[in-house]
């Protein structure tokens, strides 16, 4: 596996520490920079499992139409217009007009472009019609109106109708008798919606052994009525067709008799119902394309909104977009002494994987390894960056022993310490000459890990490899080493805090909230502190050395 | 031993690579930077065929490599089968390996990989998708919009491409 670097959310827990990352369930908590949102008032990382989701519209991913959200739950999530999934690949259905009637003369006179009835759908991936199962239409527009009619006869519809109706009395008597307990809300009860009732009629049900809340009528007057009808009682409920050995016996005789394998719709075909369907491959109907939501995403603290869709489906930016990228420098870790392999693997065809040079890209145990970090600066200011790694003990417990799960690979790593520059981000045509994008000096040109510093040395006698490597435009990178134990296994993971201060020019008032490491003076300098996780790669025990060693 | 027999209908462009005897029908199209390697065994191609670029149909057996009238070989695909009807599409980078012969009106699915590894014969109307390759027989229905479809691409080629590109004449007709 590629080495690879992700962040720390501390998800609003009390301490921004994050938990070791030996411990299988620390992965939770590191995420990529990608995913993560960054919360300006609060000056803090957000992630996709602290944000408070909202959302903001939905729509179909087939037509693009905008769906008002009243009308989403009378549809029942799904499209109403002519959108159809097919059942056999999921792909989207078109509607086409059937073939002219078979005439030898006709082959050069062009088809007419509206083409004839009756019409189908169909799939251009796999070509599956409905004529298949027998649907077919006389207008290629308002397919949702013809299908109607099929739709409501479909039996896991007449089923909920029947329970609704069940359920309906109940819920009006418990919501009657609910309201006279509480005449200061009457708003829950002008709704006529039957699911806020139930809702209500479940919170103001009796529990055994708690006392009631009553918050209007502590006389208990009112209650008095109505203990004498149970409001949870009701008839049992029967179901309109008899669950039983009948609908197994149709499908073991259907299994019995099959003669292709494609005759069974597959699991993937059929789990999207919520009722159980016939295992028929033959009897997969096309189904009515479930509708996407675009979403708003809040920063739980504060309530800042982080990230804002555009209205209109199909633009795809956002009207406000707070993303971690834009104020965290992303970093991204390299072995170098892996990277010529990887070059070489890239010129074999993509059809056939190399299996032997997998092998090669791992480390052993026992040796030293440089790796490069690359940061890369988003912001219009320069940056101070400091690397440190976190010290991690090992728990062990009572009995003396480290418990198995708890043990990491013995590993040191040595980064720089002192902190170190990163240039401000600006437009490529900002920059004058080349020299200014590309300023590399010559010593840090042709440095190379130290497995192979023997050949390649440029004349000082000891190659840098840790420190600051490289800088380039708004890209620095530093490199750092890591000692393997010799009796190493598992994974070098260890976890880095980068810390970085900046200048910011905000005329805005000095913020509170801001991490106090550095005194305020004269313009702003703020510091900002996160944590990563840095995974090297797995440890290779030291025998498949000799196989497959390339540099001896 | 390069033998090419283009018909005069034929639109050949000038920049595709051809290689032993090699005969092309009337109506057909060949894009530029197709490759077609008529290597051990000759290759006949029928009339109205379109092969796109980066197709590369090649012929490694001794046998003639039979290909059909009306079939369309998109950008990409490889073709070694020794026998093609008429009216097939071979989609965007399929591959078609020499044990697979294909008959009339399939489709090989974008991307997929025919490759058995025995002697196959595909039946009419055999429709090849998905990243498994999976298969499944096509009804048939608005095979003639299809046709007419294929027709149109055609007329609409050997209008535009003489125009933009050099067109390679036969060297016996």
């Amino acid at each position: 596996m590629a080495p690879s670097i992700h962040y720390h959310c501390p998800c609003l827990s009390s301490s921004p520490v994050p938990p070791p990352p030996h411990l299988a369930s620390s992965s939770c908590s590191f995420h990529a920079l990608h995913t993560l949102f960054f919360c300006e008032e609060c000056d803090a990382v957000r992630c996709n499992r602290c944000v408070s989701v909202e959302v903001s519209g939905y729509y179909c991913p087939n037509c693009l139409f905008e769906v008002p959200s009243a009308s989403v739950r009378a549809e029942k999530n799904r499209c109403a217009r002519n959108c159809f999934l097919c059942p056999n690949c999921r792909n989207t259905l078109s509607v086409v007009p059937s073939d002219p009637p078979e005439d030898d003369g006709r082959s050069s006179i062009p088809l007419s472009a509206i083409g004839e009835p009756p019409f189908f759908l169909y799939c251009n991936h796999c070509r599956w019609d409905s004529a298949e199962v027998g649907i077919t239409f006389e207008k290629p527009t308002g397919l949702a109106a013809q299908l109607q009619r099929f739709e409501d006869s479909a039996s896991d519809s007449l089923e909920f109708e029947r329970l609704k109706e069940h359920f309906e009395p109940f819920l009006r008597t418990s919501s009657l008798s609910s309201s006279s307990h509480l005449p200061t809300h009457p708003s829950h009860h002008t709704r006529t919606s039957s699911i806020t009732a139930a809702a209500s009629a479940a919170l103001a049900r009796d529990i055994p052994g708690v006392g009631r809340y009553n918050t209007a009528n502590p006389l208990g007057r009112s209650r008095g009525k109505d203990k004498s009808v149970n409001k949870d009682e009701m008839p049992e409920y029967r179901s309109r067709v008899e669950i039983g050995a009948s609908g197994m016996a149709g499908d073991a005789e259907f299994m019995k008799h099959i003669e292709d394998v494609g005759e069974v719709a597959g699991l993937e075909q059929r789990w999207i119902n919520s009722w159980k369907s016939s295992l028929q491959t033959s009897d997969l109907k096309p189904l009515r394309i479930p509708l996407h939501s675009k979403v708003s995403k809040r920063c739980p603290t504060c309530t800042h909104i982080l990230i804002k869709p555009e209205q209109k489906a199909q633009s795809v930016r956002y009207k406000i977009k707070l993303v971690a990228a834009n104020y965290l420098p992303a970093i991204t870790v390299a072995l170098p002494h892996m990277q010529t392999q990887d070059a070489t693997k890239r010129t074999v065809a993509k059809s056939t994987p190399d299996e032997d040079k997998g092998a090669s890209a791992t480390m052993y145990a026992g040796k030293t390894y440089a790796f490069h970090l690359a940061l890369t600066n988003p912001l219009y200011d320069p940056i101070q960056v400091r690397l440190s790694v976190q010290r991690m003990h090992v728990a062990v417990s009572s009995d003396g022993t480290i418990p198995e799960k708890a043990r990491r690979p013995p590993f040191a790593v040595s980064l720089p310490t002192s902190s170190f520059t990163v240039a401000a981000f600006a437009e490529a045509w900002e920059y004058e000459d080349d020299e200014d994008m590309f300023g590399v000096e010559d010593d840090e040109l042709g440095l190379e890990s130290p497995r192979k510093s023997g050949k390649d040395k440029d004349g000082r006698g000891k190659t840098k490899t840790v420190g600051v490597l490289e800088k380039k435009a708004n890209l620095t990178v530093v490199g750092g080493e890591v000692v393997i134990g010799k009796e190493a296994r598992g994974n070098v993971k260890f976890n880095m805090l980068v810390s970085y201060t900046y200048r910011s020019d905000d005329p805005a008032p000095p913020e509170d909230d801001d991490v106090p490491r550095s005194p305020m003076k004269g313009p702003e300098v703020k510091t900002f502190a996160f944590y990563t996780v840095v995974d090297l790669g797995a440890i290779s025990p030291k025998e498949v050395l000799q196989v497959v060693d390339l540099d001896f | 031993r390069d033998k090419f027999t283009i018909h005069s209908k034929a639109v050949v462009c000038q920049d595709v690579e051809l290689k032993g005897d090699i005969t092309i029908g009337s109506g057909t199209i060949v894009h530029p930077k197709a490759t077609i390697f008529a290597i051990a065994g000759p290759i006949v191609i029928g009339t109205g065929c379109i092969i796109e670029e980066g197709a590369i149909i090649v012929n490694r057996r001794k046998e003639v490599m039979r290909i059909g009238d009306d079939n369309l070989f998109e950008i990409g695909c490889r073709v070694e089968s020794p026998t093609i009807g008429s009216s097939n599409t071979i989609s965007t980078k399929a591959r078609v390996h020499h044990t697979v012969r294909i008959s009339s009106h399939c489709v090989i699915g974008a991307g997929c990989l025919v490759v058995p590894t025995e002697d196959e014969m595909l039946d009419e109307f055999t429709m090849i998708y998905g990243p498994a390759a999976e298969r499944r027989v096509w009804s048939g229905r608005g095979k003639v919009q299809e046709a007419d479809l294929r027709r149109k691409h055609g007329e609409y080629l050997r209008e535009m491409l003489p125009k933009f590109n050099r067109l390679r004449r036969g060297d016996g007709m």
